[in-house]
């Protein structure tokens, strides 16, 4: 925990530097890679038609842009747990099982149909 | 509760499809409408950019308005552009300190439950009913909008001691130090839970909702307000776009000739509003928002 800048008076306030960089890095890296697998497959779709490889390219890019929010609430779990604050590490472990509840609807209506 | 009339609309188009996962009501993929979804993505996101909110809602009511979409295909393909925007945005503004990360995390609590249960809502809404919800929506936003034109935003200056979860951060402009300290949590709360619960059933971000309150009572700076929420909407729009994707209303070329548009625009968006002066701004976002409210009403009707 390292404070934002110099404070001019008065208390700084919590900021967890390492934290926001991961989180950082784990976003720009979602969002990278996903970017890449849909504009292949969007090209390869358009340009060979409706393929297995060019459905499982966007398939895998849409799969890792929603996972990404979903890696980013996870790893905040850990790094919080890693400096013990339990209160942020239980906030945040209930926005996972928030987000594990969708993934759990979204399984169920898939066979529904 | 699937009404017939929703039933009857979606089996043709479902028919045209052949491929593995996606199915229901999902639009068929042709070059052109590709090409389309792409520029449109590209307009909404430097659209949703320059005026400072999501592309999200303009992108919705173009794709059912124009290509005449059902409004959960629409909503789930402007779903992923706005985690995409979230993730990139959020990744590009790490170390500026814009981005309050627990105020953040704590509403996300609220925003993910709302947009969870908007989600499996949306599933059993009639596409009138969510058109209708759309235009009250963007309807009321510009209403706001309108209301606050000459109100200069707040910026809680000084605040000696942040509390926990507070923040301060250097403004470019005055070149100055801003502390603030976060009031009405519950508040806060509230208006992540309805602001996540519009987006999922509408497909939009929901920053349109929780920047105002933050801003206006919960002490919240502007520009700390819009940076959270843009980090909040990933976590928000993935509750509700997995349940879309799950029930197979999300098309993926679509989606990501809609992703690569709106990432494009918004690049371009950010450069623009920077320039614009804040009151023309906000004219342009009521006018805005009061023409998709009229066109998405006149949608709804029978």
């Amino acid at each position: 925990m390292t404070p934002a800048t110099p404070a001019p008076a008065g208390r700084p306030p919590v900021v967890d530097t390492r934290i926001e960089e991961r989180l950082g890095l784990l976003l720009r890296f979602g969002v990278v890679v996903s970017t890449v697998c849909l504009a292949a497959g969007l090209l390869l779709y358009l340009y060979l038609g409706d393929g297995w490889f060019a459905n499982s390219l966007l398939t895998t890019g849409l799969i890792l842009l929603l996972a990404t929010p979903v890696a980013r609430v996870a790893m905040s779990v850990l790094e919080y747990a890693r400096v013990r604050d339990w209160r942020f590490v239980v906030l945040t472990a209930i926005v996972l099982l928030e987000l594990c509840a969708g993934i759990i609807a979204a399984l169920v209506f898939h066979r529904r149909l | 509760m699937v009404g017939e009339e929703r039933t009857a609309r979606k089996r043709p188009v479902a028919a045209s499809l052949n491929a593995g996962c996606y199915r229901g009501d999902v639009p068929p993929v042709t070059p052109l409408a590709t090409g389309i979804v792409l520029l449109a993505g590209a307009v909404a996101g430097g659209l949703g950019a320059t005026l400072g909110i999501g592309g999200g809602i303009f992108l919705v009511p173009f794709l059912t308005v124009v290509m005449g979409w059902p409004i959960g295909a629409a909503a789930a393909i402007s779903l992923t552009t706005v985690i995409a925007t979230s993730s990139a945005v959020s990744a590009g503004r790490t170390g500026s300190h814009q981005i309050n990360y627990r105020l953040g995390m704590v509403l996300e609590v609220a925003t993910a439950a709302g947009s969870l249960l908007g989600g499996i809502t949306a599933q059993y809404l009639q596409a009138h009913t969510l058109e209708r919800l759309f235009s009250a929506v963007t309807l009321t936003v510009g209403a706001a909008t309108l209301s606050r034109l000459n109100t200069r935003n707040v910026v809680t200056g000084d605040q000696p001691d942040p509390g926990a979860l507070g923040g301060r951060y250097a403004e470019a402009e005055s070149g100055g130090v801003v502390s603030y300290r976060v009031k009405r949590l519950p508040l806060a709360l509230a208006a992540s839970f309805v602001a996540g619960n519009l987006s999922s059933l509408l497909g939009i971000g929901g920053g349109v909702i929780k920047v105002p309150v933050l801003n206006a009572w919960c002490g919240v700076p502007l520009r700390a307000a819009a940076s959270t929420s843009a980090f909040m909407i990933g976590v928000t729009a993935a509750a509700g776009a997995i349940i879309y994707f799950g029930n197979g209303q999300l098309s993926p070329p679509l989606a990501a000739a809609a992703i690569l548009g709106v990432q494009a625009g918004s690049s371009i968006g950010i450069r623009a509003g920077a320039t614009a002066s804040a009151r023309s701004l906000k004219l342009l976002l009521a006018i805005v928002l009061f023409a998709v409210s009229a066109v998405m009403f006149y949608r709804s009707l029978p």
